[in-house]
């Protein structure tokens, strides 16, 4: 079941942390989530987490993208780590780009909601950030719900 | 009378949430902006809400052709602003595919300083289709911002056409950016754009051409009553020269009266009222239906009335 | 771009070829409709009537001889094999030193050190959480870090590429081993392998350190250094790996290249250097993707065209000014995660492509490349597969040996078609520096890697184990992931904390001083002060940090 387009759109994410440069994934991953109708907060390479977490606060953002080669997705648990301290806990984080088969069970214990490696499609990928950024935002407009008027 | 009470339909939840907008928690202005996207009848409350508390700050719009530099100067500008000691918020608008109606936003990383500076609180925002420069909802994305207790309001926008002029509306400065190596000579730049402007600004000045730039801009703004006093700074935004004569001519422009100011946002609140009502007619006569309209069409459609009549009657049926 | 067929006068030719005509079309029932990579169609059969010798001398000559489609050299791989340059780069300088070594030992004949991710951002290794140090590169800071790395490496016979970029302090470094050595700087052969800034301005963000204008005087001041000390150093590796990998189709990649190649040379030539001199030292680094005869192709028309954009368009008279030399390596980007077994047929026909491209250079990819820094055991493979290519498939016995194929004539062609049209394009746009700057280039290489990526994901581009003959419930055939040893980089990384305690801070101070100054200095040599400051003890991160100061922090054009 396709999950629903949000309106306003989804507000998606795609950054890379660590030291990794290779953009060329994220840049794709970008245009597929764009042309499936969201609006993508787009980071070039080496942002400070510091910087992803202020700018997740700004933008209000429904899910977290993470593009990491190499072994950039060594530090996405302190990512999410601290995420939950600013109050972000309910923001679904996928990686993708290559992470070795024996390091992925510790990134999903951590918090991390899916990752892609190179042969997923771009069906899959915005499928799963739909659901989650759907998920994410009826979570937080919950305690507004009540008001109809 | 005392201070507007609440009325009893607005849960706790949201007053709170304006509450925390109002003394300036940047994860409430977030949430406030986004809810305000939304529409209906949540926006509404939290604007008016937030409404006592704006008419501080000062906004300035950015606008310009591609290429000009807009975002790398915003970033010099910003720095400026923060040495002085004032916060900043930014609304930087980038346009939704007209596909998919999705988009790429990438302004803000272009304003690379400000990254972990709390005084300085970004946004990003898709126009969803909207003309004019701007996005739909930008008074009220402004006001929220004001509401939170920032200085100053930047908005950046990609206004290079004679119809993205909508930034005048909104901002108490018009900043517009040029630069010399675009390709296209001076007199390529729209009217429309031109004439907005309250500070116009050649970056990349350091460029061999940007010399003829200045002196063609100032050569056509002396042929315009109404902004020959329109200053004209030459800067280079990658290093920091003239953003300090560019700071200068924002303060002055926006050092205008009280008075002024109340009667700029009286203009403004009465566009956002106009902007409102149009749609809302032009919903409600998509959506009529049945024998009466259904004749009117047909009128129309065969000339037994003109089009003027048409709408006079149109209205009626409405109202 | 679709050749007009030649006219020939062969008897019985017309009608065999209209019966074969019948006769396939009768046959093959929906016939598939066949695109490169570069966007050129290909046929199913190629005839005399595409290609049919006549302009053998204007378009091809022989090996060595103008324009050198069939060869730069007169003896080309009969005569010297290619270099055997594999990229070595993990962990410590005494991890480097080790696998380097072992190189050595199973027949590579040059070396090439690839840096830390680290170093890459231009800081040093004290500066970066020690989870990410090593783990793609060799962390090198220092002139001592280069001495473990190069030690027992015969500095003065064996060439040494440098894989980077602005400021070339691993270059710096390495000078300083040889002085510490008594090598004579004349005597270092090699290339600065990552020199080409724009590139990575354009497509490996992972490599551009200082601003476009900063690196543009840095490159003009290294060329002049190297051209003036460094007779046997190659300072200019013109290189259209990254725009290939970012999505650029060979012919864009081509194209593009040699759009630098050009901007460069003018640069240099404003700046007083003698033309000859300058492209005697040129030299260019390509991807060899899978896309075999079409990579061939491309090689053989890239001799062509450059050769006479240096002759014609630069007014090169020299004629080794107009050989185009190149390292290739094997694309990356071809190989998968899924049954990476098979990357090692993958790489095999790469190379194979390359070898009968007539590369000078070549480095295999290990089949684990695309997930991991290689192990000994992979690197050895990659290593055997170009040994077994040349001594057992005996690939280098004909010089150009597909020369004279209807196919491979027709298609070089029509890539050099192509890539004259992106050169008139990147020249329409004001030349190779400003269509980067104002992001041309880059949306170009975008649109490219969409359509490609489309292409895979409908599956009209087929990829083994990916999106066809795929393994219902594929087991990892990696061994668990090699790390650097956190041990040994801490251990390093204290070692790196107390030299910086140790050394003299007077010099330290003075040299810093002096790069500074010559930043600012049209007239001074910023590479020739990098050089000095290295061997007073300054550190990478530190003469990085300085410059950027000074000429401005690298920031590439994001165009989403």
């Amino acid at each position: 079941m396709t999950a629903p387009r949000l309106d306003p759109p989804a507000r998606v994410l795609v950054t890379k942390i660590g030291l990794d440069g290779h953009d060329r994934g994220s840049r794709i991953v970008a245009a597929f989530l764009r042309d499936a109708g969201m609006d993508v907060i787009y980071t070039p390479p080496w942002q400070s987490i510091a910087g992803v977490v202020k700018l997740a606060i700004e933008e209000d953002v429904d899910a977290i993208g993470v593009s990491s080669l190499a072994t950039d997705h060594l530090i996405v648990p302190q990512l999410v780590e601290r995420l939950r301290e600013a109050g972000l806990g309910n923001i679904g984080v996928v990686v993708g780009g290559i992470v070795p088969a024996d390091e992925q069970p510790a990134l999903l214990r951590a918090g991390v909601s899916a990752i892609f490696g190179p042969g997923a499609s771009r069906d899959e990928i915005v499928q799963h950030v739909a659901a989650i950024a759907a998920r994410a935002r009826a979570e937080r407009d919950a305690d507004l719900r009540e008001v109809t008027s | 009378m005392g201070a507007p009470s609440l009325s009893p339909e607005i849960p706790p939840a949201v007053a709170a949430l304006v509450d925390r907008l109002r003394r300036g928690e940047p994860a409430a202005l977030s949430r406030c902006l986004s809810l305000v996207e939304q529409g209906g009848a949540l926006a509404d409350t939290i604007c008016r809400l937030a409404s006592p508390a704006t008419g501080r700050a000062v906004v300035v719009g950015f606008s310009g052709p591609p290429g000009a530099g807009k975002s790398t100067l915003i970033d010099a500008y910003l720095a400026h602003v923060r040495a002085l000691g004032r916060s900043v918020a930014v609304a930087a608008v980038d346009p939704s595919s007209p596909i998919s109606g999705g988009s790429v936003l990438g302004d803000r990383v272009r304003m690379h300083r400000h990254t972990e500076d709390s005084g300085v609180f970004i946004r990003s925002i898709a126009s969803r289709g909207h003309l004019g420069g701007l996005s739909e909802n930008i008074h009220r994305v402004v006001d929220l911002m004001d509401a939170s207790g920032r200085d100053v309001i930047v908005i950046e926008t990609v206004g290079a056409g004679q119809s993205e002029v909508e930034i005048v509306e909104v901002a108490d400065v018009c900043v517009v950016v040029n630069a010399p190596n675009l390709g296209d000579d001076v007199q390529a730049i729209k009217a429309g754009i031109l004439e907005i402007a309250d500070v116009l600004v050649v970056n990349k000045a350091d460029l061999p051409l940007a010399r003829r730039t200045t002196d063609q801009l100032r050569a056509m703004l002396s042929l315009r009553a109404r902004q020959r006093d329109v200053p004209v700074i030459e800067t280079v935004a990658t290093s920091g020269v003239g953003i300090y004569a560019l700071a200068a001519a924002i303060d002055a422009r926006s050092n205008v009266s009280a008075a002024q100011k109340r009667a700029n946002r009286l203009r403004r609140i009465r566009r956002l009222i106009a902007q409102s009502a149009a749609r809302r007619i032009r919903d409600q006569i998509l959506a009529l239906d049945g024998p009466q309209s259904d004749a009117l069409l047909f009128d129309a459609l065969e000339g037994n009335c003109g089009i003027a009549e048409a709408v006079e009657r149109m209205l009626r049926m409405i109202v | 771009m679709t050749k007009e067929a030649i006219q020939l006068s062969l008897p019985g030719f017309d009608q065999d070829y209209a019966q074969w005509r019948a006769d396939y079309t009768r046959q093959i029932g929906v016939d598939r409709h066949i695109v490169n990579r570069s966007g050129i169609e290909i046929q199913p059969l190629y005839t005399p009537r595409d290609w049919d010798g006549s302009r053998y001398e204007p378009d091809l000559g022989f090996p060595g001889q103008y324009p050198y489609t069939r060869g730069v050299y007169p003896t080309m791989h009969r005569g010297r094999t290619w270099s055997q340059r594999q990229l070595i780069g993990l962990g410590t300088p005494e991890d480097y030193n080790a696998r380097v070594r072992q190189m050595l030992a199973a027949g590579a004949t040059a070396i090439s050190f690839l840096p830390c991710n680290s170093g890459f951002r231009g800081v040093d290794c004290d500066e970066v959480d020690p989870l990410l140090l090593g783990t793609c590169g060799t962390v090198s800071n220092t002139v001592d870090d280069m001495e473990v790395a190069l030690d027992g490496v015969p500095l003065g016979e064996i060439s040494t590429a440098m894989n980077d970029p602005s400021p070339f302090t691993l270059l710096a470094f390495t000078l300083g081993v040889a002085k510490r050595r008594g090598v004579a700087w004349e005597r270092i052969s090699g290339t600065s392998n990552q020199s080409d800034y724009l590139s990575h301005f354009i497509a490996n963000h992972m490599f551009y350190r200082l601003s476009l204008p900063g690196s543009r005087r840095v490159l003009t001041d290294h060329v002049a250094f190297c051209l003036e000390r460094l007779p046997n150093w190659n300072p200019v590796s013109v290189v259209g790996q990254h725009m290939q990998q970012a999505g650029a189709t060979p012919a864009e990649t081509v194209g593009f290249t040699f759009s630098t190649a050009l901007q460069y040379a003018e640069d240099c030539v404003a700046r007083g250097i003698d033309i000859d001199v300058l492209l005697r030292r040129f030299t260019f680094f390509f991807d060899i993707s899978i896309s075999f005869f079409e990579e061939i192709a491309k090689f053989r028309a890239a001799r062509r065209i450059w050769a006479r954009l240096a002759r014609e368009r630069l007014g090169a008279k020299n004629p080794g000014s107009w050989r185009f030399k190149f390292h290739g390596q094997t694309s990356g980007v071809d190989l998968t995660r899924q049954q990476p077994l098979n990357n090692i047929a993958r790489v095999t026909t790469q190379a194979m492509a390359g070898i009968l491209s007539g590369l000078q250079s070549m480095h295999t990819d290990a089949y684990d490349e695309a997930v991991a820094t290689p192990t000994e055991e992979t690197a050895r493979i990659a290593v055997a597969t170009q040994n077994i290519l040349r001594e057992e498939a005996h690939l280098c016995d004909v010089i150009d040996p597909l020369a004279g194929s209807y196919y491979v004539e027709t298609l070089t062609d029509q890539m050099e078609s192509e890539i004259l049209a992106v050169i008139a394009r990147i020249d329409a746009a004001g030349g190779m520096y400003k269509a980067a700057e104002s992001g041309l280039v880059q949306s170009m290489i975008g649109d490219s890697a969409l359509r490609y990526q489309d292409k895979i994901e409908r599956g009209e581009e087929k990829v083994v184990g990916v999106n066809c003959y795929q393994l219902a419930d594929e087991e990892s055939a990696f061994r668990p992931t090699e790390r650097p040893d956190p041990s040994r980089m801490k251990a390093h990384v204290a070692r790196f904390k107390a030299f910086k305690e140790s050394r003299s801070r007077g010099a330290v101070y003075r040299a810093l001083a002096a790069l500074a100054r010559a930043a600012q200095d049209e007239k001074d040599n910023v590479f020739a002060r990098v050089v000095e400051a290295a061997e007073a003890g300054v550190t990478h991160g530190e003469i990085v940090g300085c410059l950027r100061k000074e000429l401005g922090f690298g920031r590439p054009l994001i165009v989403a």
